[in-house]
């Protein structure tokens, strides 16, 4: 794979398709943990590195397991039970190892077992029929992408928390109308990577 | 531009008390416009103060309604709703049916504005959003600048054949298709949206608000330097490519709004200069010929974060906000 | 505090609608909701499998050790979602193609795990059915309403039937990603209208239902979305 077609993958994964903003995976946190702009951060380097990690286990567990044994269907169980019991090593490795990313992170991880960006993202690498490389990168890229989002729109909401709003629209509903318009901006940059790169 | 201000309603003590409101600000807004206006009634003959005068009355029926609705203040009187609609209406192409525009108005004034609160509260330019919702829901209306017969005719009487054309400078730029000279551009007999076509008109009413202290230069001067520098740098025409689209329109008027801009000049270079990175890519490379709302709007967004880098110190007290 | 048969079953379509008003299950919702036909069929097989889920996590409910029911749960949603994805892929292809990832992603789904959590280990088997049957009728109800909305003004069809596309031109931004927030922040309002703001309270308990809630430091603050 060449090195623009990766880069093609990443950006893509971060501009074009951005998983929150034009695919609405990972609605959940992106409106929950977005009020603050260090939890926001703190949700999307743990997403970064949850995506990476559970593409690296789920995509040979696919192709060398799975597949060669005619068990593709169990995809959905096999997928969501890695995920899961990943999540749980990687809490317990960086409690042992790494304290202090365990003490900034440690309360997002397990909220991401549910996060369906990651489930999506390891089951999309597989249905796109990316091989392992590409799979890895789309997921770094989509995880990103994620924190792109998450970056964008705490600034968002940190302008407007303080806002007075109509009685119908406080809360969930006024955040949802902000995160439309936020979504808006990424729709202007469509065909912008084909063409740099000459896909 | 000036579209509400609530950093100066809403600031700390001492509260220094200035003849200057709202209404003040909107009404140099307005005549600042004027200029514009009255080209484009020159090139596109009466629809253009009809559009106009349609989209400003929307918005101020909007703004009413709402207000109505949600059983709060009115705010009609503080002009901001006319110039929104005014400058929505520049954004437009001049044949566009009159139901979209006002779909555009309701979608700048209620959903940008009112949902948030209003004045001062949204965090995007109304007329902004208004514009892309438009461009993107109504892709063809938005994209067609070739006028209709009774258009046309008006437009032989008014400006000669030259300005006859099926395609903006742009659409023909990315097209490839040979250019109108630099001096058309600047004056403005082109085709286009309908505020959009005259840097002269345009330029006039921004130093016309920059005399009245209504904008300050930084954000229209970063971002039409940027547009011009990256032009050079691309190897495109700088000129063309500031004088083109709504470059001049956005940059004097639009990117200048006070509540979605940084409040710090630094932090409004940082802004234009962005606006005019954002809108050069999209041109160059993206499927879109214009990039002026997109990448204001992605500013915009960006705003609250280039506040908190370029805000001052304050002593004694640790930096919010700042990496860990 | 005994809720009869009936009200179980109205309560998810009306009173806690798990789109509207608990504001579970946002992700899907938003995805499929172009189309209205999407919505019904996405509703279908949310409904199927959190009846079925409902159902045996409620008579397990004995059986199953509390301090790994989460990884149960998921198994138990897993097998149904997978057995919802193979019908799905034998009788209604195209269906299966236009609801693509998400249907794997019923899994995550928060509306199903939330009410195995909230409601299937604490109540009997036939109230927990009941329960799923009117959680799935809600969430089918809602996903249809805002498809048929953003179907209709986004591209001028309705269940792919043409009403207005030939009078006027649809006004395609609804069926794009920012319509659906729109949309979706549309009909809340008009629930918390509706509702007078009686909801909000339900909503801050929603952090009770979500299974990630004993770490989550926005409980402590208050809830996620408050």
């Amino acid at each position: 794979m060449s090195l623009t077609a990766a880069f093609y993958i990443v950006l893509s994964a971060i501009i074009t398709n951005n998983y929150v903003l034009s695919k609405f995976l990972g609605i959940c946190p992106f409106l929950g943990v977005s009020k603050k702009l260090d939890n926001a951060m703190g949700m999307s380097v743990a997403v970064i590195i949850v995506m990476v990690v559970a593409t690296a286990v789920t995509w040979p567990i696919q192709t060398y397991l799975l597949d060669p044994n005619g068990i593709g269907y169990m995809q959905t169980i096999v997928f969501i039970l890695v995920i899961a019991a990943l999540v749980q090593m990687i809490e317990i490795f960086l409690k042992k190892y790494i304290p202090a990313l365990h003490k900034a992170l440690g309360i997002y991880l397990p909220l991401i077992t549910t996060n369906c960006a990651v489930l999506g993202v390891c089951v999309l690498n597989i249905d796109n029929e990316y091989n392992f490389l590409q799979s890895i990168l789309n997921s770094f890229g989509s995880g990103v992408g994620f924190t792109v989002a998450m970056f964008l729109f705490a600034g968002v909401r940190s302008k407007i928390e303080t806002n007075d709003y109509p009685e119908a629209f406080k809360g969930i509903a006024s955040t949802l109308v902000a995160a439309s318009i936020t979504s808006l901006c990424f729709l202007g940059f469509s065909g912008m990577l084909e063409k740099i790169f000459g896909m | 531009m000036a579209d509400k201000h609530t950093n100066l309603i809403v600031s700390a003590a001492p509260h220094v008390c200035n003849p200057t409101d709202t209404a003040t600000i909107m009404r140099d807004v307005v005549i600042a416009l004027i200029p514009a206006l009255a080209v484009s009634t020159y090139v596109f003959g009466i629809r253009a103060i009809l559009m106009t005068v349609i989209c400003a009355a929307a918005c101020v029926f909007f703004e009413w309604a709402s207000r109505k609705i949600m059983h709060r203040e009115n705010t009609i009187g503080d002009w901001s709703a006319i110039v929104t609609g005014v400058i929505l209406a520049f954004n437009l192409p001049v044949g566009m049916p009159f139901w979209m525009a006002i779909i555009g108005c309701f979608v700048a004034i209620v959903v940008v504005k009112q949902i948030f609160g209003g004045l001062g509260q949204n965090f995007a330019n109304p007329a902004i959003v208004g514009r892309i919702a438009l461009f993107i829901g109504f892709a063809t209306p938005m994209t067609t600048w070739s006028v209709t017969k009774n258009m046309s005719q008006a437009i032989i009487n008014n400006a000669g054949v030259d300005a006859v054309t099926g395609a903006t400078p742009l659409a023909m730029w990315n097209a490839g298709a040979e250019l109108p000279s630099n001096l058309e551009m600047f004056l403005g007999t082109i085709n286009g949206s309908l505020g959009e076509v005259s840097a002269l008109a345009l330029l006039i009413g921004g130093i016309y608000l920059v005399v009245r202290k209504v904008i300050s230069p930084a954000i229209p001067c970063a971002f039409i330097g940027t547009v011009a520098v990256l032009s050079l740098i691309m190897g495109f025409d700088p000129i063309f490519q500031v004088c083109a689209g709504g470059v001049m329109l956005g940059a004097i008027f639009m990117a200048t709004d006070y509540v979605t801009s940084p409040i710090t000049t630094s932090g409004r270079i940082i802004f234009g200069i962005g606006c005019g990175i954002i809108t050069m890519l999209i041109r160059a490379y993206a499927s879109y010929p214009e990039g002026v709302s997109f990448a204001i709007l992605l500013m915009n967004i960006l705003t609250p974060h280039i506040d908190s880098i370029t805000r001052s110190k304050l002593n004694g007290v640790e930096k919010k906000g700042a990496k860990k | 505090m005994k809720k009869s048969k009936l009200q179980i079953l109205t309560n998810g379509i009306i009173k806690e609608n798990p789109v509207l008003v608990l504001v579970l299950g946002t992700c899907p919702t938003l995805a499929i909701s172009t189309q209205a036909i999407n919505g019904i069929g996405m509703g279908a097989c949310v409904l199927v499998v959190l009846t079925c889920s409902n159902i045996i996590i409620s008579a397990l409910k004995k059986i199953i050790p509390d301090t790994v029911r989460i990884p149960c749960y998921i198994t138990v949603i897993a097998t149904f979602v997978t057995i919802v994805q193979l019908v799905l892929k034998a009788y209604a292809p195209a269906l299966d193609k236009a609801l693509g990832v998400y249907i794997p992603l019923i899994v995550v789904n928060c509306i199903i795990l939330g009410r195995a959590e909230a409601f299937a280990n604490k109540n009997s088997v036939v109230d927990s059915a009941l329960d799923g049957i009117g959680m799935g009728l809600g969430y089918t109800l809602t996903a249809t309403v805002m498809a048929c909305i953003r179907e209709l003004i986004g591209s001028g069809t309705l269940f792919g039937a043409t009403i207005t596309a030939n009078l006027f031109s649809p006004f395609t931004i609804l069926i794009m990603a920012p319509g659906g927030f729109f949309v979706f922040g549309c009909l809340i309002a008009l629930v918390n209208k509706l509702t007078k703001g009686k909801v909000k309270e339900k909503r801050v308990n929603k952090c009770l239902t979500c299974p990630g809630a004993e770490f989550c430091n926005e409980v402590q603050e208050g809830g996620c979305d408050k």
